[in-house]
């Protein structure tokens, strides 16, 4: 007897040209980011010590800054484009409209506004009580630039709800009619039947928005989020009065990129991971 | 044991059941036939509620169970029902399909669950496909995990909505057999098909539909052969042929 083990690995055996592909595309990138390097190592200063002694500081609070926007942003974009995405499959219209309405918002603007706009008048949309009661002792300008962060979330969140929409609308209306059919309530089949597949449907286009989202921390250079970026720029202004080599820059940018290269690499890879450990047959994105 | 009691419903402008009364007794096999459209899968799911009648009555061992106070998962896990298109759970086993509704449904232990999915899958034919997806198993097979999912629950009727009309033709065989021997194990039966060998053979009533009403029933070869009304006797004329 053929086991179902067996039989999922021959059909995966077209893919191996496929994942070929994928390691020659790998590859290039590869190629590319050592020529950056190397470019920043023999030409730039990248392995300067002096350099480094002047850089450093800006790099680790921005380093740090971005990781912490990331760390904020990802989860809390999820959970709005989860429940958002949720909401616009409603059976319940009060959901669906509000749903739609929040998406179209955040879709059709660009994030660099709303984070702006998010950045001077955050403090002016807080209701004063809630103001005077959670936020008495923070500092207006970290109101401000968390209020930005978090529109940054909402405007990924709107894309992440589509996202998941569509995983929704892609289980068949059978499967939950059989659930139904079962006896099971609700939400039993919302858990057991309708998420799980939804889900597994939403990874890769997730793997993606990931990735567009955790560049998108740079946009708070715009209002001098402490991230990266927005630390490079600052050490370019140190830079232009201080009498330093400008060329640092091209190590300074190398160094950045690289970090954002990494970051939406490992969060890609790991949704990679998440995909192939929850494959099953039958709802596997299609080859054509 | 199930009883419809003038049911009507509508959808929207269509009047799909337009006062439909049967009675089926325990035990007993009855097949629904009639043109698409003629309300057949819509009385069939009125039966379980997974559609509402409008007005009349559904009682099932003498339950009034389309009234508010009964919870309609109630009525579902009464009645199984066998799909079309199958419906198994896409992310879930064989074996796990059978299992969810005993441990989320009945709350039955998960040991217990599985060692009783197992004799199911075995007796539809399909101990040593436990372990496979419904994506590796052919219409046929899926179609009898289907029926050892619904049997799962012990229901005390069983409701098949076309169950072979999707398949193809070689894996009909199988499917009806499982439902044959269902029949002989005395399983209260309610089937929608064309499949005329079967409804002959197996079904004890034949059921006549068209137009949101029941137009003719009697014994199959009364149906078959000395149809009274010409709407029957041109619609069997045809699937015949």
């Amino acid at each position: 007897m053929e086991t179902a083990q067996a039989r999922r690995t021959r059909r995966r055996e077209p893919v191996l040209t496929r994942r070929a592909a994928a390691h020659v595309g790998e590859m290039a990138v590869g190629g590319l980011a050592l020529i950056l390097i190397l470019q920043a190592v023999f030409r730039f200063s990248i392995l300067d010590g002096t350099f480094w002694f002047y850089y450093f500081r800006f790099f680790r609070t921005g380093l740090f800054g971005t990781l912490g926007y990331v760390a904020f942003i990802i989860p809390v974009s999820a959970l709005v484009g989860f429940l958002t995405g949720w909401a616009r499959v409603s059976r319940h219209r009060v959901l669906v409209w509000p749903a739609a309405v929040f998406v179209d918002f955040f879709r059709g603007i660009p994030q660099l506004i709303m984070i702006i706009f998010a950045f001077l008048f955050a403090p002016d949309f807080i209701p004063q009580p809630i103001m005077d009661r959670l936020f008495a002792n923070v500092p207006l300008r970290d109101i401000s630039v968390n209020a930005a962060a978090f529109v940054l979330a909402l405007h990924s969140g709107a894309y992440q709800a589509e996202i998941f929409r569509a995983g929704f609308q892609s289980v068949p209306k059978g499967q939950l009619e059989a659930a139904q059919a079962l006896g099971m309530r609700g939400w039993q089949s919302m858990r057991d039947v309708v998420l799980p597949q939804a889900l597994r449907l939403s990874l890769p286009p997730l793997g993606n928005e990931f990735a567009v989202v955790i560049k998108d921390t740079s946009l708070l250079a715009a209002i001098a989020g402490a991230e990266l970026f927005g630390k490079s720029t600052d050490f370019r202004g140190v830079l232009a009065i201080s009498g330093f080599p400008l060329t640092w820059m091209f190590a300074v940018l190398t160094v950045i990129a690289l970090i954002y290269f990494f970051m939406t690499f490992t969060v890609t890879r790991i949704l990679l991971v998440l995909e192939r450990r929850y494959s099953t047959p039958g709802l596997e994105a299609m080859s054509i | 044991m199930i009883e419809v009691d003038g049911v009507h419903k509508r959808f929207g402008a269509l009047h799909v059941l337009r006062g439909i009364s049967v009675k089926v007794e325990r035990g007993e096999v009855v097949v629904v036939i009639g043109p698409s459209g003629s309300g057949k899968s819509t009385l069939l799911r009125t039966i379980n509620l997974l559609v509402q009648p409008d007005e009349g009555r559904i009682l099932i061992d003498g339950v009034h169970v389309n009234r508010r106070d009964v919870r309609p998962e109630w009525v579902r896990q009464q009645v199984g029902m066998v799909f079309q298109s199958f419906n198994l759970f896409t992310h879930l086993t064989a074996l796990d399909n059978v299992v969810l509704g005993l441990v989320r449904v009945k709350k039955v232990p998960r040991e217990n669950a599985e060692r009783k999915a197992r004799q199911l899958l075995a007796r539809v034919g399909l101990a040593e496909k436990e372990r496979a997806y419904p994506a590796e198993l052919s219409g046929g097979q899926q179609q009898r995990v289907a029926i050892a999912r619904a049997l799962a629950l012990d229901p005390k009727a069983m409701l098949f909505d076309e169950p072979t009309s999707a398949l193809d033709p070689e894996y009909i065989r199988e499917v009806l057999d499982v439902m044959t021997n269902l029949a002989k194990d005395g399983m209260t039966m309610v089937v929608v098909s064309h499949e005329m060998g079967f409804a002959s053979s197996v079904a004890k009533r034949i059921l006549f539909m068209d137009a949101g009403l029941i137009l003719e029933e009697g014994v199959p070869e009364e149906i078959f052969q000395r149809p009274k009304h010409e709407r029957t006797r041109s619609f069997v004329g045809k699937i015949l042929r």
